[in-house]
């Protein structure tokens, strides 16, 4: 009886040293990997934030979850997790990159054509407001409208080269988009010719 | 008004934000100064931003395509 005590035992034992010598085994592949997807993460973050500012925080609090698991001792779970994560952060880079291109080139393009907008609006304001007579489709109110119209577009275009400086793409495009609104809107309420892309 | 916009030949037409009017027969620069303006007085303003191809406000051609500012 106390021979069966000790042998089962020593089995337990040896398995209990087992298990911690296995899990052991893979710590520090867990720490490494920990260390790469964070490192990536921090390239994302660099990277990605002010372009795809929601993927960059998921990857955040992944990493978060992971280094969670890591202190918990699943080193197993760290290791798929840690080297999946280091993953999709590069896949936000790509994907970032992508987006930054994507808004350069719509950047670029609103802000050599905008302006040219404003400077036809306020050209044909300008000879209207000297007019004895305004044009049959144009009453004092709707030139009013315009001028007002006008004078908010060249206060957003301001706040969008702002932004621009500031690095702030998207805010930069979404304040122009609002320009190119309020440009519309004029040029709409002056009868003048609305250019196709601006449509 | 905007339907006797014409596009400027060979220009860039997409965000072309000028608006453009061809001279038809019996046009003058201060009835084209009234249907844009309100104000025929003003057609020196049309006048001086067409300079490239008016030489003077009483002689403009039937196909000319003027920029009106």
């Amino acid at each position: 009886m106390k021979r069966n005590f000790i042998s089962i035992a020593a089995i337990l034992l040896f398995t209990a040293v087992m298990i911690v010598a296995c899990g052991s085994r893979d710590k520090g592949p867990a720490e490494l990997a920990i260390k790469t997807a964070e490192e990536a993460v921090n390239i994302a973050k660099t990277e990605a934030e002010n372009i795809l500012p929601d993927q960059v925080a998921a990857l955040e609090s992944a990493l978060a979850s992971a280094k969670d698991k890591l202190a918990k001792g699943e080193f197993k779970a760290v290791l798929t997790e840690a080297q999946g994560l280091a993953g999709k952060a590069k896949e936000v880079v790509a994907a970032a990159k992508a987006k930054k291109d994507e808004l350069t080139q719509k950047w670029t393009e609103l802000s050599e054509e905008l302006p040219k907008m404003v400077e036809a609006i306020e050209s044909r304001v300008d000879i209207l407001s000297q007019a004895k007579k305004l044009p049959a489709a144009l009453t004092a109110e709707k030139l009013a409208e315009a001028k007002s119209g006008l004078a908010a577009a060249k206060e957003d275009w301001t706040k969008a080269q702002e932004s621009f400086k500031a690095g702030s793409l998207a805010d930069a495009i979404s304040v122009a988009t609002s320009v190119k609104e309020k440009a519309v809107k004029a040029m709409e309420t002056l009868d003048m010719p609305v250019p196709e892309a601006a449509k | 008004m905007t339907g006797d916009n014409v596009k400027p030949a060979g220009g860039k037409e997409s965000w072309d934000a000028k608006q453009y009017h061809e001279v038809k027969k019996g046009d003058t620069l201060w009835k084209i100064a009234e249907k844009y303006y309100g104000d025929g007085s003003l057609y020196n303003k049309i006048f001086e931003t067409n300079r490239d191809i008016l030489k003077n406000p009483d002689a403009i051609q039937v196909g000319q395509k003027l920029h009106i500012p």
